[in-house]
């Protein structure tokens, strides 16, 4: 039997756990079925067909679906899942125009990274899928950020000087000095705060917090800094990642 | 061998190849780089690794999905290395 460091095996299982809970702008069962679909999209002839074409925009169909999920919604989850690093604001503004909001855009990308990155991490340690995560009932608080602006992304982002008290840490500003926030991609999730809570709390038990990673006193890891960063480089590339 | 070779990580290839077997897009079956990844560091390493490759295949998701630019002077300092790579040329493949 593989040994789990515990930090992150109990943040995974919190985080799996978490998707079957109602969301700020999805139900719990509606977050169930995104990360039913993000699974499903990897055999979708569809996304296949997209995937070898010189331009995913000139193959026309169907995707692979049984989910109840708006079609913009699921070409979302599908795109996200199967052709990340060739999505455009063109491609962003005909999801909306599709009936798709900013802030569901956002919170259903928070739970396809979530159960990619779960999926993948068993995989490659060897271990079996878990099960979907149980849907819990709820009703989305539908809240959004009062500070966040556009500019830096596609969407609004909360920047961590514009957050009132009404916002959760979502840069765990407390106990200080700010954790979070000195990257671009830290911002990405931020107009739906709770969404970004829910990615980072995990991500960082499977790479490093903020602190440890320009901590080169000692390592944290059983790799060392410089593998983890190697291997950073190398999924980055081969998902074709420009950031 | 080790696997360390021309960038100066410790076994640079073997972590290459377990990335893309896990990925699916090595030659070599996952279970077997896995295999070779943790007779060369051990399983812990094995398991930091994976959570490495798993974490970022998420947030490369993330990044992408958002159009979040790379902060300014991160690709200044990048720039000559970005263009030399044919980084940048993945933009061109955007919709």
């Amino acid at each position: 039997m593989i040994d789990i460091r515990s930090d992150m095996a109990e943040a995974q299982a919190e985080a799996w756990r978490r998707i079957g809970h109602c969301g700020t702008w999805w139900s719990g069962l509606q977050r169930v079925e995104i990360a039913a679909e993000t699974r499903r999209a990897a055999t979708c002839a569809l996304c296949a067909a997209r995937r070898t074409a010189l331009s995913p925009a000139a193959v026309a169909g169907t995707h692979d679906t049984s989910s109840s999920l708006l079609p913009a919604a699921v070409e979302a989850v599908h795109r996200i899942r199967m052709d990340s690093g060739r999505l455009g604001i063109g491609w962003y503004e005909h999801l909306q125009a599709g009936g798709l909001s900013d802030a569901h855009y956002v919170e259903l990308l928070s739970i396809v990274a979530i159960v990619v990155a779960v999926d993948t991490f068993r995989a490659a340690s060897g271990l079996p899928m878990l099960p979907l995560p149980v849907p819990v009932a709820g009703e989305p608080s539908r809240r959004r950020p009062a500070g966040a602006k556009p500019g830096l992304a596609w969407m609004p982002t909360l920047a961590p000087e514009d957050r009132s008290p009404e916002d959760p840490d979502l840069y765990r500003d407390s106990p200080g000095p700010r954790e979070r926030g000195g990257g671009n991609v830290h911002h990405a999730l931020s107009l739906v705060p709770q969404s970004m809570i829910h990615w980072w709390d995990m991500f960082e038990t499977m790479y490093l917090p903020a602190p440890a990673m320009r901590d080169f006193s000692r390592e944290y890891r059983a790799i060392s800094h410089a593998q983890i960063e190697f291997l950073a480089a190398r999924v980055a590339a081969i998902n074709q990642c420009v950031y | 061998m080790d696997g360390t070779s021309d960038v100066g990580v410790d076994h640079a290839t073997l972590l290459g190849t377990f990335a893309e077997s896990a990925l699916a897009t090595a030659a070599e079956p996952l279970g077997a780089s896995r295999a070779r990844l943790m007779e060369a560091i051990g399983e812990a390493g094995m398991i930091d690794a994976a959570a490495v490759i798993a974490g970022f295949n998420g947030i490369t998701r993330i990044a992408d999905a958002t159009g979040i630019p790379l902060e300014v002077p991160k690709a200044e300092q990048t720039a000559g290395l970005r263009a030399t790579l044919g980084i940048d040329r993945f933009l061109e493949a955007k919709s």
